[in-house]
């Protein structure tokens, strides 16, 4: 009688027994704890320890510092490299080097001699230089300051995009090149096809140089690039040539597809074009067919894995593709039906089903996306029918004519199609359970 | 050290003070853990998720009310926070303990089941029953409570909480089988 009056209630032994019953932890949890709440608190930011902002304020403190330094170290150095081949240009010219230097050739229509004045260092006084020196003579002296624009003038009046800025009576530059134009990146492969040089420097247009007689270059960017040759002889007597290399963009080709015809809805698809930079195209479909329109229509006959790949064209013929693989798969389509389900005790529910009927899963329906029709039919095991519906949004409650089934094993039977217009036909069996 | 120099230390992210904190409360708070984890290693996660969580906020714990209470809340809290993230897996129950009803009314014997018993048959429950007989029977929360807590219909933490009750039962009398015949 003693043992009877301990026994307690299933809910009073819980509370009893585990209500601020304690375990102990261990102490590899403890160091594991440690160490993680130390790695959290590093992320976090608290202005009282260190911690990752105090390190990314440092790290920031320290690169400034660091780029400030090297501006300043660069400074000096920098006016007069700047990847610009013209000051080199100047040096060939200088009175001091060679004899002929006093005078100087323009090719235009006009070869003017002219009285040689000192390069100035900025371009402002470049300008200027052209007007009268100091004795009142007309000067005309024209030193390339910029290796685009500066030829460029000069070129102007002859229509001739190749300029010579050279001393009398030395021969001309001659540039051989594999390409003058291109898609880019486009790779040009140039040569110096003169023999009597001893030094050799390429200006690209672009920032780029070479001393190599044989260069090999690649224009990334889109444009119309100058490409200056400067040529030293043995005694130091310049010459210079230049030519056009014209980069053309490349389109970037790029489609998108309706949401809902990614699912084949109706089997049609609207391609719609996001390209850039193109005036015409090449669409393949991925199943032997392919269209010359800008956004074209297609219509596949079932799902499956399509590559589509669309080529975009720009004026000047350069390319590019794009292509989305494994398109139009069923995957977003699905239809299931459950293998078991407990009709609602209290009576027939209809069989429209909700999420509270669906959580006591009282009514047998399918689950399933991308299904255009759909007719279930169940039958018993002695082969009688006791459903049908042609309603995806109806299914079986359990009841025969108001009678409640008896459980068991039940047979069912859909027929119907997929939006596509495919064919389902599926059979199965589900449990109906006892409430 | 006092309860509430433990407490500022911690506010002022003090390492030994963590440790004491740790020291003092984990084996409590594992123990709750415990109540609402399949296992020891999930247990264990949820009390470092436990801890953090009282460590970044300590400083929100008002000072009203018992200490020990407001770490029990902010654990459980987190217990609820893993249930939500298990949600996908809410539903599913296995056939047995939906079909057990419950049999007869008997009580039970209170220094006959050990408190690792317990824990073991409650980490056998799934997580949805674990969480509302937990909530109900221990933590002592109203069913309406629970239902707003879990996200979850009224009439659906009531009928987890019965069920539960009868898995429960069910197998607390399977174990005391197994025990008697073992002494």
């Amino acid at each position: 009688m003693a043992e009877e009056e301990r026994d307690i209630e299933l809910e009073n032994l819980f509370r009893k027994k585990l209500d601020g019953s304690e375990i102990e932890p261990g102490s590899d949890l403890t160091g594991r704890f440690m160490s993680r709440l130390e790695h959290r608190e590093f992320f976090r930011f608290n202005p009282a320890r260190f911690n990752l902002y105090y390190l990314t304020a440092a790290a920031a403190a320290i690169l400034a510092a660091g780029i400030l330094i090297f501006s300043h170290a660069d400074e000096g150095s920098q006016n007069p490299v700047a990847g610009n081949p013209v000051p080199q240009a100047e040096t060939g010219v200088r009175p001091a080097d060679p004899p002929a230097a006093a005078t100087i050739i323009v090719v235009n229509n006009q070869i003017t001699p002219v009285r040689y004045a000192r390069a100035p260092a900025s371009t402002d006084e470049v300008h200027s230089a052209g007007g009268n020196d100091s004795q009142g003579r007309n000067t005309n002296i024209i030193i390339p300051t910029r290796q685009a624009d500066a030829p460029m003038k000069v070129a102007g009046q002859s229509g001739n995009p190749e300029i010579a800025l050279r001393y009398k009576g030395m021969p001309r530059p001659v540039i051989e090149m594999s390409e003058s134009s291109g898609c880019v990146p486009l790779r040009v492969r140039f040569r110096n096809a003169t023999s009597w040089s001893s030094s050799v420097l390429w200006s690209f247009g672009d920032g780029g140089t070479s001393t190599e007689s044989e260069a090999d270059y690649i224009f990334d960017l889109p444009g119309n690039y100058t490409v200056t040759l400067i040529l030293t002889d043995a005694k130091g007597r310049t010459s210079v040539t230049s030519t056009i290399v014209e980069a053309w963009p490349v389109p970037k080709a790029a489609f998108e597809i309706p949401e809902n015809d990614v699912s084949l809805t109706d089997g049609k698809v609207e391609f719609r074009n996001l390209s850039v930079g193109a005036t015409h195209y090449l669409w393949d479909f991925g199943d032997d067919v392919s269209s010359g329109l800008n956004e074209p229509e297609h219509k596949y006959d079932r799902y499956g894995k399509y590559d589509v790949t669309l080529t975009a064209f720009s004026e000047n013929g350069c390319a590019d593709s794009v292509t989305v693989a494994d398109l139009f798969t069923d995957a977003g389509t699905y239809i299931r039906f459950p293998n078991a389900f407990i009709p609602n005790a209290g009576g027939p529910t209809g069989g429209y089903y909700s999420q509270i009927t669906d959580e006591a899963n009282q009514v047998f329906h399918a689950v399933s996306s991308g299904v255009s029709s759909c007719n279930l039919k169940i039958y018993s095991k002695d082969g009688m029918m006791v459903f049908e519906s042609d309603d995806l949004s109806m299914g079986w409650d359990g009841y025969y004519k108001g009678q409640l089934c008896t459980p068991g094993v039940y047979i069912w039977k859909a027929r119907g199609s997929w939006r596509n217009g495919q064919a389902i036909v599926m059979a199965g069996d589900v449990i109906l359970l006892k409430y | 050290m006092s309860e509430q120099q433990i407490i500022d230390g911690c506010i002022r992210h003090s390492r030994k003070a963590q440790q004491l904190l740790w020291k003092q409360y984990s084996g409590f708070l594992l123990g709750v853990c415990s109540r609402y984890a399949s296992d020891r290693p999930e247990a264990e996660d949820m009390l470092q998720e436990a801890f953090l969580k009282i460590f970044f906020n300590l400083k929100d714990y008002a000072g009203t009310g018992s200490f020990k209470g407001w770490l029990r809340k902010v654990t459980v809290n987190t217990a609820i926070t893993y249930y939500h993230k298990n949600l996908r897996y809410k539903h599913n129950i296995d056939i047995d303990e939906y079909m057990t009803t419950e049999t007869g009314t008997r009580g039970f014997e209170e220094d006959f089941y050990t408190a690792e018993d317990l824990y073991r048959v409650l980490g056998e429950l799934s997580p949805g029953y674990r969480t509302v007989f937990n909530l109900y029977t221990v933590e002592g929360y109203k069913h309406h409570e629970i239902a707003e807590m879990l996200n979850i219909d009224l009439n659906t933490s009531k009928s987890q909480y019965s069920r539960a009750r009868a898995v429960l039962r069910k197998k607390l009398e399977e174990l005391g089988k197994i025990k008697k015949n073992y002494t």
